[in-house]
């Protein structure tokens, strides 16, 4: 039973790093129409940002992260502008590659820049967690999910409560008609990777201290968040945080229960399955096509 | 005006013959290097130019080879299959190259063998896969401990020394973890031990929290690791280490390479290695890594070791021969007996093997302490 | 000149001319590649590098089919190339056969796992079929890796054997390039005539409109499942030569990352021809190489270079570079001559009272919303039939309830006296129900005439065999439409009107004995919807029976014979023209409450 139980709370902890990298992915999908395969490497900058500023110039942690998320706001502006922008009437094949253009240019500058070494972060909390019975609660599992619970809830009252974020709303289900509205689909697609990106950049932060600063650490957990994206329903943001939370309990569940090399292979049967007899999901709504 | 053109011609030959003499003396001999510069392995590559380089230096301030200046040409593998042998038959197609060193990881070095073959010259390898060196092929000569030895060592120290019966065995799935299990396991079972545990896993595995639990479960008061990569070693330490898991560990030189302690920290302090590289092991060890440290500010490991041997020995080797024939070369490879590298002391076998023994070593507190070197040269 | 034209020969002279000179020059080239590794003496790195080129190719071209005509996405075909390589090492090394009956299991085994990857598209496409393909290739590559007992593991498998064919060894590197060029040129020669066959229109048909395409005939799920299947035979085969090229093989080299690099080079290239995919492939393979002298900043700007291409590119490379021949080059039209008249069914003469189609009580439901409510119609033979009310009223999704498209939740459908309700699309054209829609689909990136001959394709339409045939009869159906002169055009170049026509022609060409048009006059000038009156009235003429929906009441009026009305999904008026239009209700449902003013 305490096997099981700490089994459910690491599975949880993993899968709120899926929840919030697809968290960035739904959010450009729904303006665009578009799969970002550089999604996990936006996670990998704010990982290395954050290792230059702190580590490497010593400076406080909040001013870090602050400034990672700055600079990372004005990045998904530039990569919108450079990797989007100019084939966004094209179709989503061209953009896809594009993208996957991106995620190599990225990986491995970084890896000219800075070296091949991966890196370590300290974590938010000086003290690595707490034992309650026969549990341990990493302190940063626990912080991620509660940023993971912030962010929903954050993002819930801007998409829905704002008037910016119900013009982003707007945008991303039928961009003509925002257009003959008077909103600046540009603007408001570029808003949408600005906030990806540092959405991105978060989930990065939180998770690095665990996994460690490597130039590949966005493209595994990428996969698994697109993922979880869909077994939550593509498209619909609580689909993709309860698809991260129950792609990351599956994972380890079946790691513990039936094999630990086939881990991966888990996720993959669910999401197979989902999408022969459920392809919209948890959550999200049957597209059919207007004849 | 006659005589001066007259000496001006003379010493204008004069001149020439004597650049050409220094011309050909001072034309550098290449020494090919398949490296991953690119691709996971990047930061092992990097440790292994270094190595190399920092021999070579030596090699060429002592007057070369063959009164030649080492020249080292890399080439970048990619960390993958066919990288390695894209690189591999790029240097090939140089004649001007006598010899190579080859990739640190075994599957690799099987990728590159049919190539190695083909050309028939000699290649230095770093790969502890035991099957390299027992395959057939007369160019590989291996410059670290196969992994014969490496789990020889480990079942050896665990039940004798440390008095453990109940093992665990963790190991990445690939070639070298699981050819390191099966050694330890045979090298249990003629003790009559079998073991508790056999868990195996993918490298890049994120969270190890089913493994840690796995291993708590079967009881084992004794663990052996062979884990390929560092990051996957330090998840593991930590996830070990906060799951309440304290038992003895004697594990692969991952367990003590660079970048694995530097990112588990206090979760490694305590736990045992075989490793083939070790700066107290020997003093030809520790001056390499007094040399290295200097030179790169950072301690070397097995990656970058292994190299500074290889170079070494090929330069002596070339010097013997004293000729470039592959044929050649390769017999004086095998004619070293007794040189104290800073992987060990080399003396080669038949196979190719130039290394029969492995060192105990302990993380005490981050520091890495030598216990003991034990030797299977027969 | 006779009215006999054959598939070749409609091509103009210059341009057959210039076909033959083109076929000649490309087998020449064919020839010289490989016999050139079987002469030269290449480097190890050369020959390696060559190899690796031509096996990627083969398994690239592979996605030509399955992405460049059918338009699907596969990003599996790293799984497939895996498999084509395994059963040649495991065949050769473990299991001592011989190399070419390794390499036909290899194929029939990556064929197989095609299909069932086609099987599951039947409910999806777009993302959601990519990420099946995914899970395909990620669950493979583990049980590949993990699977020691059959696979080696991680090991991998070394020594394997290269063919020998009746004594003559190609264990030489040049020799087996040679046999590795030989098969890309054949495999690159058939896909190429693939997609000028029926199964090619099939397939590309599907890619640009699937919906129509069901309705016009084509067995769109077949297609599918044909497409990924040829797929992964190419990338089985791919993978065969490969391991047989490289003598070692591992998982690790069959993983995600390979699949999207397949998918890149596809992309790159230029997806919709072979010759552009196998330009990708070698070129994403080249190109790291090139860029080598750049250290260890060469995958990056190889990254950067992939998205320049991408946003300048957008067809591939092989893309523009046809689009720079065909302006250099531009294709000219041959007259075609006299062609045969259009057989279309009739039953002239008299207006028979047997109905060609019958609705009992039909329901759908969308959620809440009766879209369609009990609606009763018949549809008598040699007539035309219009069904008219304002928007909303359920016209449109009657008549994607009859094609197929909708499934109602009551009701019977009985079409020549045989109960047609649960029948899909394109079984509901092989019994003869023909339709165009409300917004023209038509398939963009064929020309028109193309467009008409996979009209005249529908299954069950009798119409002389072979290429000649048909295509007679797609001129046949051009020239019933007066766009006889426009046949060689891409679709996009039409006007609407005229695109409209083009689209009439289609339905036509399969000689339906139902025709159901979808608002005809819509988005039409006067003048338009003048020619498409005329239209009709030929087509009444010939007996052809037509169900026809609009609510432009001018239009019905001229043409139709009988009137049903719907309102809010109910029939509320049917009967012939003049009883209907001066039906009170039907006023009301058109013009609100009218108030009658003045004498009743």
């Amino acid at each position: 039973m305490g096997m099981a139980l700490q089994l459910l709370f690491t599975g949880l902890g993993l899968g709120s790093i899926y929840a919030l990298v697809a968290l960035g992915f739904v959010l450009i999908y729904r303006a665009t129409n578009v799969v970002n395969f550089a999604q996990g490497d936006f996670a990998m900058l704010g990982a290395f940002s954050m290792v230059v500023l702190c580590v490497d110039l010593e400076l406080p942690y909040w001013l870090g992260i602050l400034i990672t998320l700055a600079a990372m706001l004005v990045f998904g502006a530039l990569f919108n502008s450079a990797v989007y922008y100019p084939l966004r009437n094209r179709g989503f094949q061209p953009v896809i590659i594009s993208t996957i253009g991106a995620s190599i240019l990225l990986e491995n500058g970084v890896l000219a820049a800075y070296g091949p070494r991966p890196q370590t972060l300290p974590g938010f909390f000086s003290f690595p967690g707490f034992n309650v019975g026969p549990i341990f609660f990493d302190s940063q599992y626990l912080l991620i999910l509660g940023v993971t619970v912030v962010m929903v809830t954050l993002q819930y009252f801007f998409f829905e409560r704002t008037l910016l974020g119900k013009k982003m709303q707007a945008t991303s289900q039928d961009k003509e008609m925002a257009s003959l509205l008077g909103i600046p689909v540009a603007l408001m697609i570029m808003l949408t990777f600005m906030y990806s990106s540092a959405l991105g950049a978060l989930a990065g932060i939180l998770v690095a201290p665990i996994l460690f600063v490597s130039v590949g650490m966005g493209s595994s957990i990428a996969l698994k968040a697109f993922a979880a994206s869909i077994i939550g329903g593509f498209g619909d943001v609580t689909g993709a945080i309860v698809g991260g939370l129950a792609l990351g309990v599956v994972e380890t569940f079946g790691a513990a229960y039936i094999s630990v090399p086939y881990k991966d292979a888990f996720a993959f049967i669910v999401l197979v399955l989902f999408l022969l007899f459920r392809p919209q999901g948890l959550f999200g709504e049957k597209v059919a096509e207007k004849a | 005006m006659l005589k001066r053109m007259i000496y001006q011609k003379v010493a204008l030959a004069g001149l020439t013959v004597m650049l050409t003499c220094f011309g050909r003396a001072a034309e550098p001999l290449k020494i090919g290097i398949v490296a991953p510069l690119t691709g996971p392995a990047a930061e092992q590559g990097r440790d292994k130019i270094q190595g190399a380089k920092l021999a070579a230096e030596e090699v060429n301030k002592a007057g070369g080879v063959l009164g030649r200046p080492i020249e080292l040409v890399i080439e970048d593998d990619q960390t993958t299959n066919p990288g390695s042998v894209l690189a591999f038959s790029k240097l090939a197609g140089d004649k001007n190259i006598p010899a190579f060193l080859g990739p640190t990881f075994s599957t690799q070095i099987h990728a590159i063998a049919p190539d190695i073959q083909r050309l028939g010259k000699p290649v230095m390898i770093g790969g502890t896969d035991p099957q390299l060196t027992h395959m057939g092929n007369p160019w590989l000569f291996r410059f670290r401990p196969n992994d014969v030895y490496s789990a020889r060592v480990i079942a050896d120290y665990g039940v004798n020394t440390l008095g453990k019966r109940k093992w665990a065995i963790v190991h990445s799935t690939d070639a070298f973890g699981t050819s390191g299990m099966k050694n330890v396991v045979e090298d249990l079972k003629g003790m009559g031990v079998e073991p508790a545990l056999v868990q195996s896993y993918t490298s890049n595995s994120q969270d190890f929290t089913p493994v840690v639990l796995a291993v708590k479960q079967s009881g084992a008061d004794v663990m052996a690791t062979y884990m390929t990569l560092g990051v996957d070693q330090a998840i593991f330490a930590r996830q070990l280490r906060q799951l309440g898991v304290n038992i003895a560990w004697v594990g692969s030189p991952t367990t003590v390479q660079t970048t694995a302690l530097k990112l588990a920290g206090p979760a490694l302090f305590g736990c045992y290695a075989a490793a083939d590289f070790n700066a107290d092991s020997s003093p030809a060890a520790k001056e390499f890594a007094a040399k290295f440290e200097a030179t790169y500010k950072s301690a070397p490991d097995f990656h970058g070791a292994w190299p500074y041997d290889a170079i070494h020995v090929l330069a002596l080797a070339i010097d013997n021969a004293k000729s470039l024939e592959p044929q050649k070369i390769c017999e004086a490879i095998l004619s070293v007996k007794g040189y104290p590298g800073a992987e060990g002391t080399y003396n080669f076998d038949h196979n190719g093997d130039g290394l029969h023994s492995y060192n105990v070593v302990k993380n005490d507190n981050g520091k890495i302490v030598f216990i003991k070197h034990i030797d299977f040269s027969e | 000149m006779s009215g006999v034209v054959s598939s070749e020969a409609h091509k103009p002279a210059t341009e057959r001319r210039t076909n033959h000179g083109r076929g000649f020059l490309i087998v020449l080239i064919a020839a010289i590649t490989v016999v050139v590794p079987l002469l030269l003496p290449l480097t190890a790195y050369d020959l390696n590098l060559s190899m690796q080129a031509a096996t990627y190719a083969v398994a690239v071209v592979g996605l030509t089919i399955v992405l460049g005509y059918t338009g699907q996405i596969n990003l599996a075909q790293a799984a497939f190339f895996g498999l084509g390589a395994y059963s040649v090492a495991l065949g050769t090394v473990s299991f001592g056969l011989p190399f070419w009956l390794a390499l036909f299991a290899g194929i029939a085994i990556a064929s197989i796992a095609g299909v069932v990857l086609g099987l599951t598209s039947l409910r999806l496409g777009g993302h959601y079929l990519a990420m099946v393909t995914i899970s395909f290739q990620q669950i493979l590559t583990l049980v590949l890796t993990n699977w020691i007992l059959l696979t080696r593991g991680p090991d991998g498998i070394w020594g394997i054997a290269r063919p020998i064919v009746f004594g003559f060894s190609f264990a030489d590197g040049g020799t087996y390039l040679a046999l590795c060029v030989g098969a890309l040129w054949m495999v690159g020669f058939c896909v190429e005539r693939l997609k000028h066959s029926k199964l090619g229109r099939a397939m590309q048909a599907v890619r640009d409109n699937e919906l129509a395409a069901g309705v016009v005939g084509v067995d769109t799920y077949r297609t599918k499942v044909i497409a990924f299947t040829l797929c992964a035979l190419l990338g089985g085969l791919g993978g065969g030569l490969f391991a047989g090229g490289f003598t070692y093989i591992s998982p690790d080299q069959f993983s995600f990352a390979e699949s999207v690099v397949f998918l890149t080079m596809a992309l790159l290239g230029g997806v919709r021809s072979p010759f552009g995919t196998t330009l990708g492939a070698a070129l994403l393979i080249l190109l790291p190489e090139w860029l080598r002298f750049l250290k260890t900043t060469y995958l990056a700007v190889y990254g950067g270079a992939v998205i320049l291409l991408m946003v300048f590119m957008p067809e591939g490379i092989w893309g523009l570079l046809e689009t720079l021949r065909k302006q250099v080059w531009p294709p000219a039209v041959l007259p075609v001559g006299r062609v045969a008249p259009l057989p279309l069914i009739t039953w002239v003469g008299r207006e028979t009272d047997s109905a060609i189609l019958e609705i009992n009580h039909l329901s759908k439901h969308f959620g809440g919303l009766k879209a369609v409510d009990e609606v009763e119609l018949s549809v008598r033979r040699n007539t035309v039939h219009a069904l008219v009310g304002p928007n909303g009223s359920g016209k449109t999704t009657l008549l994607n309830v009859l094609s197929g498209i909708y499934k109602p939740a009551k009701g019977r459908l009985l079409f020549d006296g045989q109960d047609v309700t649960g029948l899909l699309p394109h079984e509901r054209a092989k019994r003869g129900i023909g339709r165009t829609f409300q917004t023209v689909r038509l398939f963009t990136s064929m020309s028109v005439l193309e467009n008409i001959i996979v009209g005249a394709e529908r299954p069950g339409n009798e119409v002389a065999a072979g290429s000649t045939g048909v295509e007679q009869h797609a001129l046949a159906a051009l020239d019933f439409v007066r766009l006889t002169e426009l046949r060689e055009q891409t679709v996009q170049s039409l006007s609407y009107g005229h695109q409209r026509l083009a689209e009439i022609a289609r339905a036509l060409a399969g000689n339906p004995k139902l025709l159901l048009l979808d608002e005809p006059g819509a988005g039409l000038n006067t003048v338009e919807k003048g020619e498409l009156v005329q239209l009709l009235k030929r087509l009444k003429v010939h007996g052809l029976t037509v169900l026809v929906i609009d609510h432009d009441m001018n239009l019905v009026e001229q043409v139709a014979d009988r009137i049903t009305v719907l309102n809010f999904g109910r029939r509320i008026a049917d009967g012939p023209p003049a009883e209907v239009l001066r039906n009170p209700e039907v006023m009301a449902a058109y013009l609100g409450n009218v108030k009658t003013h003045g004498a009743p």
